[in-house]
């Protein structure tokens, strides 16, 4: 064992786990490939190369909702798609988060009043994370919304808290 | 053709359901309540002869209109008795087009379909169907277009009260 004497000491961190386990969900964000309307648009021009989510580790789209963590409604949500869109968020895996991108998804948008198909806001159908606002709004508004995630995460625990004794 | 040159037209082979026209004119100056007219000028059509009457347009050598622009539908207010249909037409061959107008009464909202004449007007008279409540007898696939196929109510009608829920999701 003498071999192994002073060799961790450039290879072994010491952390916590809720530091380590929030930095690895928080850093690999992958969302899925899920577009609705015209935010959908501005969604694309952050996933490319000028605005590039990649850089915050979110610019894996997939295309199953079965490997994906984030959700980004990006456009109207109409009564027809509100059940499609429940459909998916129950298929995601947990830990699960939500982004309500614009405002359609957040309150209904412009359809508010006069859209007689429309949900007016997608936290009627499943919970939302960030809400952003604009119509559209501009992909560094989304990438703004993707950094006030990444708090979240990183301020969440995954650690059970003691039952109280008895 | 010109709308007067296709009108003549009509007349002379007899069109079945023709039984009108209306053209775009200028406000009366003397007159400040008059806006006039704008728009292009259209055909008065019986609704329940539409199919015969653009059967008749497709298959004319001189008007030869082959192909079915548009078939739309309006609610000109809430107190009218009547819906308008409202149909486009257009020659390639000849080059010219002629807008078709026919009241439909609200009560009885149901007129034979375009779809054996033209086979395009399937999904305009889906849509038409849903939107404003109007049947189409003899179309081959009545189904809801762009609504579920649960939707109640006609929402492009102007008297279309907005649903309260529809599935549990609240619309207040």
């Amino acid at each position: 064992m003498l071999s192994l004497q002073n060799q961790f000491e450039e290879n072994v961190l010491t952390t916590r786990v809720d530091w380590l386990i929030n930095w690895a969900r928080l850093s690999s964000i992958w969302p899925m490939t899920f577009g609705l309307a015209c935010c959908a648009i501005e969604m694309m021009a952050v996933g490319a190369a000028h605005h590039d989510i990649d850089r915050f580790g979110a610019g894996a789209f997939r295309a199953s909702p079965r490997q994906a963590d984030l959700m980004i409604v990006a456009g109207t949500v109409n009564f027809k798609m509100a059940e499609r869109v429940k459909k998916l968020y129950d298929q995601m895996p947990s830990p699960k988060y939500v982004i309500a991108m614009g405002a359609c998804a957040t309150g209904g948008g412009p359809y508010y009043k006069y859209g007689y198909t429309v949900v007016k806001g997608v936290d009627r159908v499943i919970p939302v994370d960030v809400y952003i606002a604009g119509c559209p709004p501009r992909p560094e508004a989304l990438l703004e919304g993707l950094m006030k995630l990444q708090e979240k995460i990183r301020s969440s625990s995954v650690v059970r808290k003691p039952a109280r004794l008895a | 053709m010109d709308f007067q040159g296709i009108l003549d037209r009509l007349t002379a082979i007899r069109a079945p359901g023709l039984v009108g026209s209306d053209e775009p004119r200028k406000a009366d100056p003397k007159d400040k309540k008059d806006k006039g007219r704008a728009g292009d000028p259209f055909a008065i059509v019986d609704a329940q002869l539409l199919s015969e009457f653009v059967r008749a347009c497709r298959d004319d050598d001189r008007l030869h209109f082959e192909q079915l622009v548009d078939l739309t539908a309006t609610d000109p207010s809430k107190d009218a008795a009547e819906l308008w249909i409202n149909v486009q037409l257009l020659s390639l061959k000849f080059r010219h087009r002629l807008a078709i107008k026919a009241l439909l009464p609200k009560a009885a909202a149901s007129l034979p379909s375009l779809v054996p004449v033209y086979r395009a007007s399937q999904w305009h008279e889906r849509e038409c169907a849903e939107m404003f409540g109007i049947r189409f007898v003899g179309h081959p696939d009545p189904r809801n277009i762009l609504l579920p196929d649960d939707w109640v109510g006609s929402p492009l009608r102007k008297d279309y009260e907005f649903p309260k829920e529809y599935h549990g999701i609240s619309c207040e």
